[in-house]
């Protein structure tokens, strides 16, 4: 969208551009701010800085070509994205998994679901202000993800589930050290309670910002802690359980109010239930083999099939469309920032603008998997 | 409408095609035929169901370009794939007014398909470059289309593995 569309304006009325390049938009995103004062009047979102045209890519090479785009939508939840898609040929090609390699998708989904929340946690209040707790988090990320490192190989972009299995087992000394970060990560929750949590600066940066209601939810396809936030305790991982989920038990946190501080609180407690279900898998991993024994080449068969997954920020959906070769007729990914994203210019109109900054920080968004 | 049943029974009366199918090899619940004239009272009827819109999406076809809408409950299990073929004109109605985050989905279809949306407020290109408004990056070209019967699951598999083609080299 170019600015002449956002003419005439009133005297009072002038347009602020934020972004591409802008500390809270986490990304390439720009935002065409129409402002009354401090006041925004309408905020436009501008996509597609950031577009590589992932579903073109899937529709051109043989499936597991496909593998490593799968990690470079989201940076931050790239094991659930690889999740996803391996999920969805499974489906389509009827094929299952090893046991213990469910085991071990659920417990790398769940600690990089926690490595981005913990960054979440950081860059909300950095949005916000506040430097120090940012620190912290990073200390505890740090261990996550040279935990992840240790088995996948990589640190941020994981390749690593394959079709039928994944590609490398899990040691002991992944056990033991997943266990000792069980363990730290717990005793660390009670001080980001009182350094960020209970800190009043933060709560009135936070708190009554933003107004997420069931009926805008259902209106834009909000899903997500945000979702969560205004009591409706829907969750992927139970609505449509998948894998080995259903064996876990946790809760799903809700809260009522529906503002930042809800949706805040939401992502907190979901660390607290991310630990629970890690504990769980770990003690009732089996023994096993990771990989399914299967054919050298896979086939599609004709058909389509669509594999929902419960990604940190919503729903994360492939719906994919085949023709009988090995190579996708159609790919669809369905991303939950670019539904949550949407919801921008209608709940931040008539908010000062350092509230906006609030607002994106809770929607916690990532930009490149909007773009894909 | 609180049951599966209820959705079909309304959707029935529409009228519009319901197939039910099997989560486990599809992963939704309910496939749906549309005409593209009921497009909108479909919505309406999804829309006082407190569903909420997952993703709009095409799928180009030999005969035709085809819109897919998928729509969910929080409430109970019950995930639909609509699918609704072009009108003649290559264009739809927008139903970005019944549900408001149609908007964006609509203008990336657009932007991938060139299917037009009538009366959608601001179909500009939303992904792609103002300048590449004529791309239409996910049509096939002739050679590679395919046809409905093609990439339509084969009806009740008597093999339960049908997958995976043994081509062992």
């Amino acid at each position: 969208m170019s600015t002449d569309t956002v003419t005439p304006l009133d005297e009072h009325r002038y347009v602020l551009n934020m972004g591409p390049q802008h500390p809270s938009t986490h990304g390439v995103l720009r935002v065409i701010l129409e402002m009354e004062g401090e006041y925004v009047m309408n905020p436009q979102p501008v996509l597609g800085y950031g577009h590589r045209m992932h579903e073109k890519m899937a529709e051109s090479r043989s499936w597991p070509n496909f593998l490593p785009n799968a990690a470079r939508m989201d940076y931050l939840a790239a094991l659930i994205y690889n999740h996803g898609y391996v999920g969805v040929i499974e489906r389509l090609a009827g094929i299952e998994a090893t046991p213990r390699a469910e085991y071990i998708r659920v417990i790398t989904s769940e600690m990089n679901r926690l490595q981005s929340h913990l960054l979440w946690l950081g860059v909300l209040v950095l949005d916000l202000g506040a430097f120090t707790p940012i620190m912290y988090t990073f200390e505890d990320r740090e261990k996550l993800i040279d935990i992840l490192e240790d088995v996948t190989g990589s640190r941020l972009t994981y390749c690593y589930m394959r079709v039928g299995g994944v590609v490398r087992d899990i040691d002991d000394k992944f056990i033991s050290r997943t266990r000792e970060y069980i363990d730290w990560q717990r005793s660390r929750m009670p001080m980001y309670e009182n350094l960020v949590t209970g800190n009043i600066i933060f709560r009135k940066r936070v708190e009554d910002i933003g107004e997420f209601t069931p009926d805008l939810a259902r209106r834009y396809g909000l899903t997500g802690p945000c979702l969560r936030a205004t009591g409706i305790p829907y969750d992927i991982r139970r609505a449509e359980p998948y894998s080995v989920y259903p064996e876990f038990d946790f809760d799903i946190p809700t809260e009522t109010a529906g503002d930042c501080m809800a949706a805040y609180k939401v992502r907190f407690r979901e660390i607290e239930q991310s630990l629970r279900i890690l504990e769980q898998a770990l003690d009732k991993l089996p023994d096993g083999p990771v990989m399914a024994k299967l054919p050298k080449k896979i086939k599609l068969p004709a058909g389509d099939a669509t594999y929902t997954v419960e990604s940190p920020r919503g729903e994360l959906l492939y719906h994919l469309t085949a023709d009988g070769s090995d190579v996708p007729y159609r790919m669809k990914i369905r991303v939950p920032s670019f539904s949550n994203l949407s919801v921008l210019p209608e709940i931040c109109s008539g908010m000062l603008l350092s509230d906006l900054c609030a607002c994106m920080g809770s929607l916690d968004l990532v930009i490149p998997e909007i773009d894909r | 409408m609180n049951s599966r049943d209820a959705v079909i029974s309304a959707l029935k009366k529409l009228p519009a095609t319901v197939n039910e199918v099997e989560f486990k090899q599809c992963g939704y619940h309910l496939e749906v035929l549309v005409d593209a004239g009921r497009l909108r009272d479909f919505a309406l009827l999804l829309r006082e169901g407190d569903f909420y819109l997952s993703f709009i999406s095409g799928l180009h076809l030999k005969e035709t370009i085809e819109v897919s809408y998928q729509f969910a409950n929080y409430s109970f299990p019950c995930r639909l794939l609509a699918r609704v073929e072009v009108e003649a004109d290559n264009s739809l109605p927008t139903i970005c007014d019944i549900f408001q985050g149609a908007n964006w989905h609509e203008r990336e279809t657009r932007d991938f398909f060139g299917v037009v949306f009538r009366d959608h407020p601001n179909l500009m290109p939303l992904l792609l470059a103002e300048d590449m408004a004529e791309l239409k990056p996910l049509l096939k070209k002739d050679d590679k289309l395919k046809e409905r019967a093609a990439i339509t699951r084969a009806a009740a598999a008597p093999d339960p593995q049908p997958a995976a083609a043994k081509e062992d080299a």
